[in-house]
Order: C-alpha cells, then sequence, then structure tokens
C-alpha cells in the first residue's frame, strides 16, 4: 500500500514538473496567441477582450494554476487554431485511434517476437534463429517511413488486399471487418519495427534463464521442453521485455507521427506536429498533459508488472 | 517536391483572410470618381434603368458542355491527353457516385467573418455559391443573386437575389439574411478591411439588398465572387465549425486534420438542372505527396489537388490520369522590399536586385521548369496582364548599379526574414548567390512558423520571402500595392501612378478603360521595383484526376448556361458539374 502511495505521489510530481516546464517554454514562444485569435486587422481592444477570453492575463503561475485548475476537469481550453473545438474535442477524435493502432501493433509484434525468440532461444544457432535474428536486424535498420510506404505500395497499389490509406474509420463496434482492413498496414508497419527490438531482448534473456540451475533440474525432472519453456522459462525472462513493452505503449500513445502521416490517420502524433507547427498551444499542453499522465501510468503499470513476474521484487521492496 | 511548402500553408492560415478578401479589397480612398464619364458600355453592369438586364454586355454565353476540356489559352496551361481522347460528345453527365478527393491543406474552420485556410476553402466551394460567378472569361455573372444593379456613378450598387432559395437549414436566403452576411463580414476585425468603401448595407424588400459606397466601385462584383460573397444561414453567421450555406452539397461531417464529408443537397435551388451529380464527396487531407500519389494508384483517391512539379511531370505522360492545371489563381513567388527602410529606400539597390537574379535558372532547377518567370502579379494568360519595364536578369546592369550606390552608400547588406520551410530557403539561397556575385551581401533570417504576416504587418523586415497575389481579377489585390492600405500595403511603397493605375482599374467599368489603369499599375510596379518577382506557381492549382472523374479542369455552368471558369482557375469551383463514370 505505502508502495503504491509512493508511486502515485511520484506520478503527481512529475505531472506538475512536466506540465509546468511545457507551459514555461510555451509561454516563450514567440508571437502573441491573443493576437493570432485576432487575426490580421484587430483593434488592442479587440485583443485585450480575447487575451481575457482566452485567460493569457496574470502571471505566469497564476496562467499555470488557471490551466491547471481547469485540466483536471479536462478543460483544457479552446484550440486557438481551430476555433469551435475544444482541444479536448480533438484529443477525444485523435486518440482511440492511436490507441487502436498502439494496440493492434503491440499485439502483432508480441504475436510474432515471443514464438520466434521462444523457437531461436531454445536452439540457438539454428536455421530459425539465424533468420529471425538477419530479419531482426533488417527490420531494425529499414525506418518506418521506407517500410510503410514498400508495405502501401506492394499490399496497396499492386495488390490491392489492402486500403493505402484509412478514411472515414468505422468504429470496431459498427464495421469490424473495414475497421480492421484499414488498420492493418499501418499497424503491421508500426510492429515490424518493434518485433525486431523484441525477439533481441527476450531471445537473449531467454538463452541466460535457460542456463539456470532450475531449468536444468526441470529437464531432469524429465518436464517437456515445451512445458519448460512457456512455464519455467518466459515468465523470469520478461522482465526487460516487459520494459520494452511499456515503454514502447506510453510512446506510441504520443502517436507514431510517421505510420500516422504515410497512413493518413487522424491521430495523436499528427495533432500535436501540427499543433506544434501552428502554435496551438492550448492543444500543446493538453496533449503534453495526457501524454504525462499516460507515460507515468504505464511505468507504475510496468512496476506491478515486475513484482507479478518475478516475486523476488515483490519481496524484497516489503 | 520542390515548392509545396509547409511555410505557405501556415502563412496561409494567418493571410488567407487577406487573401480571400482580397477578392473584394476595398479601401477608405474617396478618391474622386473618374468612371462616371465612361459608364458600363463593354462591361458587367446597366444602371439602375435596367435592373433586370445586369449580365455582362459584352460577353456571348459561352459552350455548356460539362465535358468540354479547359479552353487552352495558352502553351503554359497543360491538360493530359487521357480526357482529350475521349469522345466527349458520346458522355452524358451521370448522376450519383461518391469520390474521396485528396486536399494538400488542412481546414481550421467555416467561420466567414475570419480569415479561412486554403484547406477549408476547397470543401466550402462544395457547400456554397457566391453571389457572384466568373464565366470561362473571368467576367462576373450573378450566380446565387439574380442581379447586381448599380446607379449611374457606381456608388451604389442594388443585389436582388433570386425567389425560392434556401439554406442548407431551410431558412430563406432573402434580402436580410444578405444584409446580415455582408455586415458581420464588413464588421470583422479581421476580413472587415476588404469592404471599408461600403458606408452602409440595406435591406430595402424582401430580395433587395444596397450597398452605398464612399467612393465609385464599378468592380466591386468581383469581390462578391469570394468570401465576401459567401452566404450562410443568418443564424450561424461567426460559426467556425460547420457551414450552413446554399451549395450543391450539405457538410455531414469534419475531422480537423482528417477531412470533411460533404453529401447531396436534396433541395438544392439548380436541382432541376441535375445538379449536383455526386451523391457525396470526402475530402481527405493527404499531407505527404507520395502519399497522395500512392492512394490514387491504389484508387482509395479519385483525384487530388498537386502542387508538386514532379508529380504533375508524371503524369502529364500517363495516359491513364488526368493533369488540370490552372494558370488564373496561382500564386507568386516573391520578395517583398520594405522600401521605407535602408538599403531598399533607393530604387537603385532594388533595380541591381532584380537584375542581378535569374529567374528562369530557378524554374528551371526547382520547379522542373513548369511554371513562368514574373515580372508582377499578373499572369501572362491574364487578360488584363501587359508587359512592363521590370529589369530582367543583367549581372553587369546590376554591378554598375551597385557600384553607383556603394560609392556613394557604401556596402549594400540586407536580411531576408523568411520562415522555416527547407525547400523555400533552399531557392532563397540561390537567389543570394545570385546576389552576391554582383556585390550585394544578404543573410537569411528565420522567422517562427506562421509569424509571416505579423512580421509584416510591423514591418519589422528589410526583405521578406513570399507567397501571394493571383487574385482572379486584379482589384482583389488592390489593398497591398494602394498607399491606402496602410499595414496591408507590405512594401510602404507610395506611388502615384500605383495607386492612379489601381483606382483606374476600380471605377472604370469599361474594359478599355480598367486595362488602361492595370497597365499604368503593372508599369509603375516595374519602375518602382518595390517587389523581386520570381515566378507564377501555376502548379499550385494543379489537380490530378482518374479519367473517368469529370467536371474537375473543364467549366462549369453559370444559372444563365453560359461557362464558368473551370474549377482550376481562380476561386469559383464548381462542384456542382462534377460527375463519375459509373
Amino acid at each position: 500500500m505505502l508502495i503504491f502511495v509512493q508511486r502515485l505521489g511520484r506520478l503527481v510530481f512529475v505531472f506538475f514538473v512536466v506540465t509546468f516546464v511545457t507551459f514555461f517554454l510555451l509561454d516563450q514562444a514567440p508571437g502573441d496567441p491573443a493576437e493570432r485569435f485576432a487575426g490580421l486587422n484587430a483593434t488592442p481592444e479587440v485583443i485585450e477582450g480575447i487575451r481575457a477570453e482566452l485567460g493569457l492575463n496574470g502571471s505566469l503561475i497564476e496562467r499555470y494554476l488557471r490551466w491547471l485548475g481547469n485540466a483536471v476537469r479536462f478543460d483544457f481550453g479552446d484550440s486557438i487554431v481551430t476555433r469551435g473545438f475544444s482541444s479536448w474535442d480533438l484529443i477525444r477524435e485523435s486518440l482511440p485511434k492511436t490507441l487502436e493502432l498502439m494496440v493492434f501493433a503491440e499485439i502483432m509484434a508480441i504475436g510474432i517476437a515471443v514464438p520466434l525468440a521462444l523457437a531461436s532461444a531454445r536452439r540457438p544457432g539454428s536455421f530459425i534463429d539465424k533468420a529471425s535474428s538477419s530479419t531482426a536486424f533488417g527490420l531494425l535498420a529499414l525506418p518506418a517511413f521506407v517500410l510503410g510506404i514498400y508495405m502501401s505500395f506492394i499490399f496497396g497499389v499492386k495488390l490491392g488486399w489492402f486500403p493505402t490509406i484509412v478514411d472515414n474509420l468505422p468504429g470496431l463496434n459498427d464495421d469490424p471487418l473495414d475497421n480492421l482492413r484499414q488498420m492493418f498496414l499501418p499497424s503491421l508497419t508500426l510492429a515490424l519495427n518493434l518485433v525486431a527490438v523484441y525477439l533481441r531482448l527476450l531471445r537473449s534473456d531467454l538463452i541466460e534463464t535457460l542456463q539456470e540451475d532450475y531449468v536444468m533440474l526441470a529437464q531432469a525432472r524429465g518436464l517437456s521442453e515445451r512445458r519448460i519453456m512457456w512455464r519455467h522459462v518466459l515468465r523470469p525472462s520478461s522482465l526487460n521485455f516487459t520494459t520494452a513493452v511499456g515503454l514502447n505503449i506510453a510512446g506510441l500513445i504520443g502517436g507514431a507521427f510517421i505510420i500516422e502521416v504515410l497512413f493518413a490517420i487522424n491521430g495523436m502524433g499528427r495533432l500535436v506536429i501540427q499543433s506544434v507547427i501552428l502554435e496551438d498551444f492550448n492543444v500543446v499542453a493538453a496533449v503534453v498533459a495526457i501524454l504525462t499522465v499516460a507515460y507515468v501510468m504505464m511505468n507504475f503499470l510496468v512496476d506491478v508488472l515486475y513484482s507479478i513476474l518475478d516475486p523476488r521484487i515483490r519481496h524484497a521492496a516489503r | 517536391m520542390m515548392f509545396v511548402s509547409t511555410r505557405r500553408h501556415t502563412l496561409a492560415i494567418l493571410v488567407s483572410g487577406a487573401l480571400v478578401a482580397a477578392a473584394c479589397s476595398g479601401s477608405d480612398s474617396a478618391d474622386s470618381p473618374n468612371a462616371t464619364e465612361a459608364p458600363a458600355t463593354a462591361a458587367e453592369a446597366e444602371p439602375d434603368e435596367a435592373p433586370d438586364d445586369s449580365e455582362p454586355a459584352d460577353t456571348e454565353p459561352a459552350a455548356t458542355d460539362p465535358n468540354e476540356p479547359a479552353p487552352l489559352e495558352d502553351e503554359d496551361q497543360l491538360t493530359s491527353s487521357g480526357e482529350g481522347n475521349v469522345d466527349l460528345a458520346s458522355l452524358e453527365p451521370v448522376a450519383g457516385g461518391e469520390i474521396t478527393f485528396g486536399l494538400t491543406n488542412d481546414g481550421t474552420g467555416f467561420d466567414t467573418t475570419g480569415a479561412v485556410a486554403p484547406g477549408s476553402i476547397r470543401v466550402i466551394t462544395a457547400l456554397n455559391d457566391s453571389l457572384v460567378g466568373l464565366d470561362a472569361d473571368a467576367n462576373w455573372q450573378p450566380n446565387l443573386a439574380e442581379s447586381l444593379t448599380p446607379n449611374d456613378d457606381f456608388t451604389s450598387w442594388t443585389i436582388t437575389m433570386r425567389p425560392g432559395l434556401l439554406f442548407h437549414d431551410g431558412e430563406p436566403v432573402d434580402g436580410e439574411a444578405v444584409r446580415a452576411n455582408l455586415q458581420a463580414f464588413k464588421d470583422s476585425p479581421t476580413v472587415g478591411f476588404a469592404m471599408a468603401q461600403i458606408d452602409s448595407i440595406t435591406a430595402v424588400d424582401e430580395l433587395s439588398v444596397r450597398l452605398d459606397l464612399s467612393a465609385p466601385w464599378a468592380a466591386l462584383p468581383y469581390g462578391l465572387v469570394g468570401q465576401p460573397g459567401w452566404m450562410v444561414s443568418p443564424s450561424t453567421i461567426g460559426t467556425n465549425e460547420t457551414f450552413t450555406g446554399t451549395g450543391p452539397f450539405i457538410l455531414e461531417s469534419w475531422t480537423p486534420g482528417d477531412g470533411a464529408r460533404v453529401v447531396r443537397n436534396p433541395n438544392y435551388w439548380r436541382a432541376d438542372e441535375g445538379l449536383p451529380y455526386l451523391d457525396a464527396i470526402n475530402f481527405k487531407f493527404l499531407v505527404d505527396v507520395t502519399v497522395k500519389r500512392q492512394a490514387f494508384e491504389a484508387g482509395d483517391v479519385q483525384g487530388y489537388v498537386s502542387p508538386d512539379d514532379e508529380d504533375i511531370l508524371d503524369f502529364l505522360d500517363d495516359d491513364e490520369t488526368d493533369v488540370w492545371i490552372g494558370t488564373a489563381g496561382a500564386n507568386e513567388y516573391l520578395w517583398l522590399l520594405n522600401t521605407a527602410a535602408a538599403p531598399f529606400d533607393d530604387l537603385r539597390v532594388r533595380q541591381a536586385m532584380a537584375h542581378a537574379i535569374d529567374k528562369q535558372f530557378i524554374i528551371d532547377a526547382f520547379r522542373s521548369g513548369l511554371t513562368i518567370p514574373a515580372n508582377g502579379p499578373l499572369n501572362p494568360s491574364d487578360r488584363w496582364y501587359t508587359e512592363n519595364n521590370y529589369p530582367q536578369f543583367d549581372p553587369a546592369a546590376a554591378q554598375a548599379l551597385v557600384d553607383e550606390y556603394e560609392a556613394e552608400f557604401g556596402p549594400i547588406e540586407f536580411e531576408l526574414s523568411i520562415e522555416p520551410n527547407a525547400s523555400v530557403i533552399e531557392v532563397a539561397e540561390v537567389m543570394m548567390s545570385f546576389l552576391t556575385d554582383v556585390g550585394i551581401d544578404g543573410k537569411i533570417k528565420e522567422i517562427g512558423q506562421g509569424q509571416s504576416a505579423l512580421t509584416a504587418i510591423l514591418d519589422d523586415f528589410q526583405a521578406f520571402s513570399w507567397f501571394q497575389f493571383g487574385s482572379p481579377d486584379p482589384d482583389g489585390d488592390y489593398v497591398f500595392f494602394h498607399s491606402s492600405g496602410g499595414f496591408l500595403n507590405w512594401t510602404n511603397l507610395v506611388s502615384a501612378d500605383i495607386d492612379a493605375g489601381l483606382d483606374a482599374g476600380r471605377q472604370n467599368v469599361d474594359e478599355a478603360g480598367r486595362k488602361a489603369g492595370y497597365a499604368q499599375f503593372l508599369q509603375a510596379l516595374g519602375d518602382e521595383v518595390p517587389m523581386i518577382w520570381v515566378d507564377h506557381l501555376n502548379g499550385v492549382e494543379a489537380a490530378v484526376t482518374l479519367p473517368e472523374l469529370h467536371g474537375i479542369g473543364t467549366p462549369g455552368i453559370l444559372p444563365d448556361g453560359s461557362a464558368s471558369l473551370p474549377m482550376t482557375n481562380g476561386s469559383f469551383f464548381a462542384w456542382s458539374g462534377v460527375w463519375i463514370e459509373q
């Protein structure tokens, strides 16, 4: 319980630090959002009115506290560029697509990487090990934008199996087939880059675990190889792998900008980059706040997972 | 990708209101009229005595076949042979179908009283009919309005609406609705400057509105082709997230950063003509050129706006694809020179800059030869275009002018303000190298993304890398050159000849008088060199389409049966006439 409270306290602290630093940096950016909002020909009175409306009056601390008070109610202010939409409206539109992309990509990546890593670790130097290692290095060396263009060209343009862009994406509940068809290529492109990392990490940890005495004992007791690998080797070998998955999930909540551009997905990555370019600071601050919470929460969950995967960590903490 | 630029995108978001509004730019100038002695003889309007006969007197209705390709006015207007190979006579427009059309720029909303981004304008063209349209010769024609009638001296115009028109929400498009829209535009702190010359707007009866002006304005209807002429339901004026207009399509959804979907308006006022043909259009914002092209080749989009020269060149050789490139309405790339400060307050320096830069080299190296060298804001294919004496590439002449200036004032040094866009900076650096060759020392000063308009307004620059102009009628660019334009007179040049020329173009109703005015304007612009012109970016408005998709790049049909300006030319877009083979 104490650990939970400590972690929660750390989460709140990180949230304050990150959001304040972001707020400070945005405040230092050139240009006056009120002038931008008002347009070219606005009078000083109009600009002043807009400044008050946008909550731009007062000291930095006052404005930050005002923003924070609103943020806890998910009121991040209106978008300066896309008037009529709140920052939260825009995030609510983008976040589900990014989450879906992230979940599909992780499922694909884990689904490919874990069996390959087990097969490779079981027979190091075998054909499967060599082939999967070579492929993994190849995928690592291939940037996402190159991989994405090739995937789109082969499976979209040449074979026509999947659309090259995500357009009018239906909800998973409304039309799961069309949804999955549209999200397949971007998810796979993202997943292939992740597979390489997961495969290498897990393979080396599995090989190390296979040298442990208790594994030899299990073999001596005549347990099947499959049972040993899945029940006694995989779990303790998963700490680094879990860390990587956790960090990747947290990172991907911020969007996979390149994948989103390549497949025209209106996700968090595109939203944050566009907002930075167009100096839509309310949206930038809102996205940073959401990402901070997501990142810290993911790290917290990974910590919890550690103690489940390896009871020694749980006991040590006590 | 050569001249597509995020700089232009962000600049456009800031200044698009000015650019769009420029279509009806006005001023507070109350110069004495010179048009009243030459009332409408060869131009568009009849005085009060003939209120129902306001069509251009000198324009024969053009062919109305929507399949007819855009007229090739000169060799610079290109089209692939795809559509040209089709037996046009055998093609009858087919109703129905749905297309996805790729757009380069994202929209930022639909508030007709504010700055509207280019991406939004593309969508609005499907949702809207302007009060005034442009025919194939770019003459104004009544469109949503039934007539526009001036008084004898063009200090008052009466706009009369067609009876029975409805907005998408079922509200009537009556005189009061038009008054409310025009008044809201005029009152807008962002774009209202374009209507500064209008003193009052009065609904005179159920269908008519009278505009009383502070000075004669014969070219006023041209201004109502663009944003000031967009009518939305009065209860939604100033609303940014939706557009309740009068056009052939109704906005079904708009997702910022993603796209918009519009569906057929079943109560369209021209439904008895079978318009619109399509059931729905999905506008999809596709930022990346490769993505757009792959989506097109995969059949995921049926057409897209392409600002990429290599893309256009590739498809021009492809019989399976149509490419439509308009010449009118294209922006220019140029450098603004702040003539109010040294060293550009000296004409010799400005002339030397113009002499030093080889425009054709830039066009060949960076635009694949697709664009046309510019000597001013008007494209050579524009009917108001006349040649001027803008200094041409002549390094020796440039050197002589530099030597003369430097003997008097010392070395010439300046900073070029530019937004951080690699492809534009690349061009600017080459231009700088030409200047270095003649002893002019320029440095690039990057400013914040999206800060161009503000920086220019505050005069916080010496030279400025800039994209603008290309209004379908030169009166649209009035405020950016006329001394009464205030902070929108970007270069701060005050020239009696430029003012007189622009005023003549605005106030004269006969074509000869207007042409003489704009000739004077262009000549003065060439003599004074307040801008370093590079090229007319014709490719910016190019559309790449499947051969089965018709009506893009071909003339639409105006209510009187005459052909409208093709879709890729100017600001009058005719989505109602677009159809796809089933």
